[in-house]
């Protein structure tokens, strides 16, 4: 199985053709905008539907993407409700969050990760948060797939019991994964060493 | 005249923080052009031993090291040049490839010896010679394990290292790849030292064989002496791999 983040952003499409500085530099902005200004959620919107529309992808996985990513907004903006005409304040944040996390979404899916790492880079983002966001992207992928796997191997031995046996050994899954991930670690720390790291 | 010694280790010994004694005085030299075969059960310390070639291990090197490397022995001061002569390709290639692309990857040992200038050109030269020009802008999760292993090998390559060290090239390969990337190792003239249970490999490609079991060497010699001996490779965990079996008359 092959997980990916963003498996739109090597398709072919006038918004995938623009250079990647221009694509980050508009998704900030919008950012910017939607967060600062009361009413720019509306111009934002129309621009985030006619970038969706130029880019070519399918729109129910950008939905899925959204859903996926909307709880922990909701989180937030659920405590809203408890004030004083919250709910107001709560179809707001609802509103604004979900326009930011489209922002995120489409900009993931229409511009390949090494191109905006590229751009962090050139504009002297901190060379120590660059490779981390580098590295995390990179064995996002791995430890999924090792969790993945680990949680496979369980399910085969563990048919017939209970739910609690089933969430022990969940958290027997993930602590393995947490020692597996710090050993895998060091061994990627002694690959770099081994080609000149210092 | 012979050829002048490429790796030199005195009685190497290592022991883990927990207190596992993996090395208990290694000794052996490697001459320039050899290619040479650790081969031993699981847990004999071959993967610990090729980590002290290029001073991976230890942790603190001290201050006249076992391994000598060309000459120069793996001490802190001469660690930058050590890893520039020794290339190291590790047995689990996702450990390796560590970079969002293919063509980062491979330029990262250049870019750290830094000639930038160059970088490129190796970069183009490396992926040609493991026969995946055209996979620049690939990422690493979606190559094959075949594949991965040939960027790895071509991220060392690009370094342009003196002495090739190889764990467990062919693990986790299929017949193909396998045999794909033996031919590729048979093309790379340069020094080579490879722990493998790939015993086919070992009389196919290597010139010496070294056997090493509980931290000891226990026998250094030809590829077909050493494999063919079946008692010696029993009593090792290993066995006479089927291309040095005799035929039997049915």
């Amino acid at each position: 199985m092959i997980f990916s983040l963003d498996p739109h952003s090597r398709i072919d499409s006038p918004v995938h053709r623009l250079p990647a500085w221009a694509k980050l530099a508009a998704a900030l902005a919008l950012l910017v905008a939607t967060v600062t200004t009361p009413r720019a959620f509306i111009p934002v919107g129309v621009v985030l539907i006619a970038v969706v529309a130029l880019s070519r992808i399918p729109v129910l996985f950008l939905l899925k993407r959204l859903l996926l990513l909307e709880p922990l907004a909701l989180g937030v903006a659920l405590l809203a409700l408890l004030q004083e005409g919250g709910v107001r304040i709560f179809a707001l944040i609802v509103v604004k969050a979900t326009l930011c996390l489209l922002t995120v979404i489409l900009l993931s899916n229409t511009t390949p990760f090494a191109d905006l790492l590229r751009v962090l880079r050139r504009v002297r983002v901190p060379a120590l948060l660059v490779t981390t966001l580098a590295l995390m992207y990179r064995y996002l992928f791995v430890l999924a797939e090792e969790g993945e796997r680990m949680r496979r191997a369980r399910a085969c031995r563990t048919y017939g019991v209970g739910r609690s046996h089933a969430w022990k050994s969940l958290a027997s899954v993930v602590g393995r994964l947490f020692v597996r991930s710090t050993e895998r670690a060091e061994r990627i720390h002694a690959a770099m060493c081994a080609r000149g790291w210092r | 005249m012979s050829p002048p010694t490429a790796v030199e280790l005195r009685n190497l010994r290592f022991r883990y923080p927990d207190g596992a004694e993996a090395l208990r005085g290694i000794s052996f030299s490697v001459s320039e052009g050899e290619c040479v075969a650790l081969i031993g059960p699981n847990g004999a310390g071959k993967s610990t031993l090729l980590m002290h070639l290029n001073g991976i291990l230890p942790d603190r090197l001290p201050a006249v090291p076992a391994v000598t490397v060309f000459g120069r022995p793996v001490t802190e001061d001469n660690l930058a040049a050590v890893r520039r002569d020794v290339g190291l390709l590790f047995q689990d290639a996702d450990d390796q490839l560590f970079c969002p692309t293919v063509y980062e990857d491979v330029a990262f040992g250049p870019q750290q010896f830094g000639d930038d200038a160059s970088v490129p050109g190796r970069v183009a030269e490396a992926l040609g010679k493991v026969g995946l020009s055209g996979f620049e802008q690939r990422a690493p999760h979606h190559l094959s394990g075949g594949e991965k292993r040939r960027v790895c090998l071509a991220g060392v390559l690009a370094c342009t290292p003196r002495v090739l060290v190889l764990d467990e090239p062919t693990s986790d390969l299929d017949p193909r790849g396998k045999r794909e990337l033996k031919e590729l190792l048979r093309n790379i003239p340069t020094t080579k030292i490879i722990a493998t249970h790939d015993l086919e490999l070992v009389v196919e490609l290597c010139t010496r064989a070294i056997l090493i079991d509980g931290g000891s060497v226990v026998a250094d010699g030809p590829p077909r002496t050493l494999l063919g001996d079946e008692v010696l490779m029993l009593a090792h965990g290993l066995e006479r791999p089927h291309i040095l079996q005799h035929h039997h008359p049915h």
